[in-house]
């Protein structure tokens, strides 16, 4: 017999999705139950009292949650958040419900004995609800108490190898698309530069010392699946700058249609013969490429990389050699002055390990600068848009390039700096008035 | 209950303490296909929707099935999931970005029993544990925030109101009818956790009412001049009421500079915003941030305000499923959401929708609001 | 700036703003003892360590304070 009743939650069980509310019912009977006789570190009916309150909330139209300032674990600033229920009368069970954000591995790729490892401490020690992932990209455990959070801690760092993610003022835990683990797209290994920026700045991770959130997100190629370019404050997009390679016994197998176009995507819906002409070289936004007789042709120099042709006949084109990244700074959500998409601020970079590069040229400066003259809660983003494009540039000490704006600057009000002007701003009025009469 | 210890010693956190290891290393977890293939892979395919066969350069093959899964999810529900990798996947399992699990064989042949065995399994109340699609030109799953179910400033419910969406477009989950993908996203509320603002289609709570201000208890739960700075319009300042008598020290609200953030609430609890009418929901169109074709684009605002309607949502899901539909019958293939707004016109856009143009739709929000006006005598009549 | 020194300079200016507010930004430890961001951090990240200091947390935004100072600490039964 359930606590509560749900009479509004329970018209989301129907319906082919799957339902969440199925799922917390099936956990909350597992704890009432408690088949391992588990001492349960947290009230056995948490998840009963949870579904309570939000099916208050779903009654109300109203959130029940409060924010909690608690941060973390000791010596570390981010990691936890704070929640407590503005009816812990009503409902003990998640009076104190604490997030926990674990940081989750590249790829998201698991092992079963690791999931299950992680289950056995978070039903002991916690609701046992998760977000498989959060927004960031964490794993977030999700409702326990505060003294529970170190002993969470320790076990994962002792028994699992496994830190915490990143919450507040401080780098957040980077994210990563599949990259070479599994696609045939992917212009660098997205995993392992992840990886290797995560260890290195893991100082940066856990403490904070930054004006506001910091995000790094790795998309192997132009297809952003991980939305690098609308969502991380530095997004680092794999590119190559040589020929894309071609198959022209596959560009014909497209033609001839014993290929499908697209791998397939497209099948729920007959588009009719795949026409190369009409999908592939209209479509191109740059116009460079041909059909010569039988042989498909890429003017590659003026190719804009958009994966469009490669998406359409990944068995035809592929991605070229001359591999790197493309690093784009200040993507942001609309608070305050509207979204940011990101910037381009380095076309090319070679993405080799140790990416010593990538560091020391371009992470480690707009860090120093946006640490010293970030406001406040100010995003990369918008002190990008308070100081220009201009002092990124200085900042990267790198030469200005046309590749970084879509066109030149509309008004004529370029602010001159003494230096650049010859003679210097001092003049002599004496001299000027020998021969211009007051 | 009695407290279990996991060694750690309140006395003395340092003692034993182990911190900065990070996560655990990407290839420790990989399939043994997927490390020995690694950067090798030659080319994919979508055999069916939910369904990708990657081929290697050494002729391996990857069998993958994409299923679709609630973000808020049990351990229960996690050890099911192990429960079939163990069986089908030799123990290895992964998410995607949008909160999809993804089952891999090495091998055609494990392919068909994995599928069968996925289909036959269902929540009590009958709905899919593991439905499978999510690919190629069809509806892909939504990524969502926490709504109410755990968010202190939410507008919305998030897993409540993506249940809802789902179920109805549940169809185009698992086909590739579209002209291009349909990316959904659920922002509940305007802090945009989940970052929507560059989908095909977003959902997002929106709170229409400033806070209220609870002036007795202010000054003794708050720190005034941290709820001040909490503000990212300057629209709050000290203020001294009276109440009971008594003078207190409290904040007072600038109502037209509100943006409705919740940033105050987090710093101070005596200022709540949550409210029944206020709050509903937003729907933007026609953002994406693939680089295909066209550059990145951000969504736009096409339905000013929809009522929060738990526990189905039945309007904000009819609105989006209709969108869907005049997006599918009339886009070119290749075209995604926005392209196809674009080419046809905006104006063109809420015609073929039959959606509402309403003064709230035009951009008056600072320098940005005019780079959305026209400035051109090409338009549609 | 020796570390002892620091501290003292921050706890004083800390305790001196007690009446009206119990949280700081990073950037206004930084700016008391004048130093540059990653030198303060040093210093800043030693007195957590020591207990002189404790961090809050927005969610999105991380604050520093004295422990057991504060009105919301006292109200949710944290201190």
């Amino acid at each position: 017999m359930a606590k509560h009743q749900t009479p509004l939650l329970d018209q989301l069980e129907s319906g082919p999705w799957p339902s969440f509310v199925s799922d917390l019912k099936q956990q909350a009977e597992k704890r009432a139950k408690n088949a391992e006789g588990l001492d349960f570190q947290v009230p056995v009916d948490v998840v009963d009292d949870l579904m309570g309150l939000l099916e208050l909330s779903f009654k109300q139209g109203r959130t029940h949650w409060k924010h909690g300032g608690i941060v973390g674990v000791f010596g570390y600033g981010g990691g936890v958040i704070g929640r407590y229920c503005d009816q812990p009368q009503m409902f003990p069970g998640v009076a104190h419900f604490h997030t926990m954000r674990v940081a989750q591995p590249g790829g998201k790729f698991y092992t079963t004995e690791f999931l299950r490892q992680l289950c056995d401490i978070w039903d002991l020690r916690g609701s046992g609800i998760t977000n498989m992932h959060g927004s960031t990209g964490d794993i977030v455990l999700l409702g326990t108490t505060t003294p529970q959070l170190e002993e969470i801690f320790f076990e994962l760092t002792h028994n699992m190898n496994q830190d915490l993610g990143g919450s507040g003022s401080n780098l957040r835990t980077p994210s990563d698309c599949i990259g070479q683990a599994r696609c045939e797209y992917a212009c660098y290994d997205t995993q392992d530069l992840c990886y290797d920026l995560t260890q290195e700045y893991q100082d940066e991770l856990h403490r904070p010392a930054f004006p506001y959130k910091f995000k790094f997100k790795f998309d192997g190629c132009p297809n952003c699946c991980v939305a690098s370019i609308a969502r991380s404050d530095m997004s680092f997009i794999g590119t190559w700058k040589d020929d894309i390679k071609i198959d022209q016994k596959a560009v014909q197998a497209y033609i001839g249609g014993e290929l499908a176009p697209n791998a397939g995507a497209h099948s729920g819906k007959n588009w009719g013969k795949f026409d190369i002409q009409k999908e592939v070289i209209e479509r191109c936004p740059t116009e460079c490429m041909v059909m010569d007789g039988k042989t498909l042709k890429i003017n590659n120099r003026e190719c804009t990389r958009c994966m469009h042709c490669i998406n359409v006949m990944p068995r035809a084109l592929r991605i070229g050699d001359e591999r790197g990244l493309s690093i784009f700074a200040g993507a942001k959500a609309p608070i305050l002055d509207g979204a940011q998409m990101g910037t381009l601020i380095v076309p090319f970079i070679e993405a080799e390990a140790p990416y010593t590069k990538i560091k020391e040229t371009v992470i480690e400066p707009i860090w120093d600068w946006w640490m010293e003259e970030g406001k406040n809660r100010e995003r990369l983003g918008e002190l990008m848009k308070r100081q220009g494009l201009q002092k990124v540039i200085e900042v990267l000490g790198v030469d200005p390039d046309p590749r970084m704006v879509q066109e030149p600057r509309h008004n004529p009000y370029i602010f001159w700096k003494e230096e650049e002007v010859e003679g210097g701003f001092q003049r002599d009025i004496n001299e000027f008035r020998k021969h211009h009469l007051r | 209950m009695a407290f279990i210890s996991s060694g750690y010693n309140p006395e003395k956190p340092m003692e034993n303490r182990i911190t900065d290891i990070g996560p655990r290393k990407y290839d420790e977890f990989y399939p043994p296909v997927i490390a020995a293939n690694k950067g090798k892979w030659l080319y994919h395919e979508i055999l069916q929707p939910g369904v990708l066969v990657h081929v290697a350069e050494s002729g391996d093959e990857v069998y993958t099935v994409r299923c679709g899964g609630a973000r808020i999810m049990s351990t229960t529900h996690i050890r099911e999931i192990c429960e079939i990798a163990d069986k089908h996947c030799g123990g290895h399992v992964r998410w995607t970005t949008r909160n999809n699990i993804e089952f891999m064989v090495d091998n055609k042949s494990k392919l068909q029993p994995l599928l069968d065995d996925l289909a036959g399994r269902k929540f009590a109340g009958g709905s899919f544990k593991f439905p499978v699609g999510g690919t190629g030109a069809g509806v892909s799953n939504i990524v969502h925030t926490q709504g109410w179910i755990h968010c202190h400033t939410p507008a919305t419910d998030a897993s409540g109101p993506v249940k809802a969406v789902m179920d109805e477009v549940f169809a185009d989950f698992q086909n590739h009818r579209m002209p291009a993908p349909v990316r959904v996203s659920l922002a509940c509320c305007l802090n945009m956790c989940g970052a929507v603002h560059c989908s095909d289609i977003a959902i997002l709570g929106y709170h229409r009412k400033p806070p209220m201000l609870d002036h007795e208890y202010l000054d003794k739960m708050c720190e005034i001049p941290l709820a001040i700075a909490a503000c990212p319009t300057a629209a709050i300042k000290p203020a001294k009421v009276e109440i009971n008598g008594q003078k207190l020290n409290s904040v007072a609200v600038n109502a037209d500079r509100c943006m409705f953030c919740g940033n105050c609430y987090t710093m101070c609890p005596s200022m709540p915003l949550a409210d029944t009418e206020g709050d509903g929901i937003v729907i933007m169109a026609g953002g994406k941030v693939s680089n295909r074709i066209s550059a990145p684009k951000f969504s736009k605002v096409v339905v000013a305000f929809i009522p929060n309607e738990a526990p189905r949502w039945p309007k904000t899901s009819q609105v989006i499923k209709n969108m869907i539909e005049v997006y599918a019958n009339d886009a070119r293939k290749y075209e995604r959401l926005g392209e196809w707004a674009e080419r046809i016109g905006w104006e063109r856009f809420f015609e073929k929708c039959e959606l509402d143009f309403t003064h709230h739709l035009i951009d008056d929000f600072r320098d940005p609001a005019y780079y959305t006006w026209r400035q051109t005598t090409q338009f549609k009549f | 700036m020796e570390y002892e020194e620091a501290k003292a300079k921050i706890i004083e200016e800390l305790t001196k703003k007690l009446k009206s507010k119990s949280k700081f930004y990073f950037n206004d430890l930084a700016n008391i003892i004048g130093a540059k961001p990653r030198d303060a951090k040093k210093i800043v990240n030693k007195m957590v360590e020591e207990g002189a200091l404790e961090y809050w947390s927005s969610g999105s935004t991380s604050m520093y304070g004295m422990p057991g100072t504060g009105k919301q600490a006292h109200s949710e039964g944290e201190d």
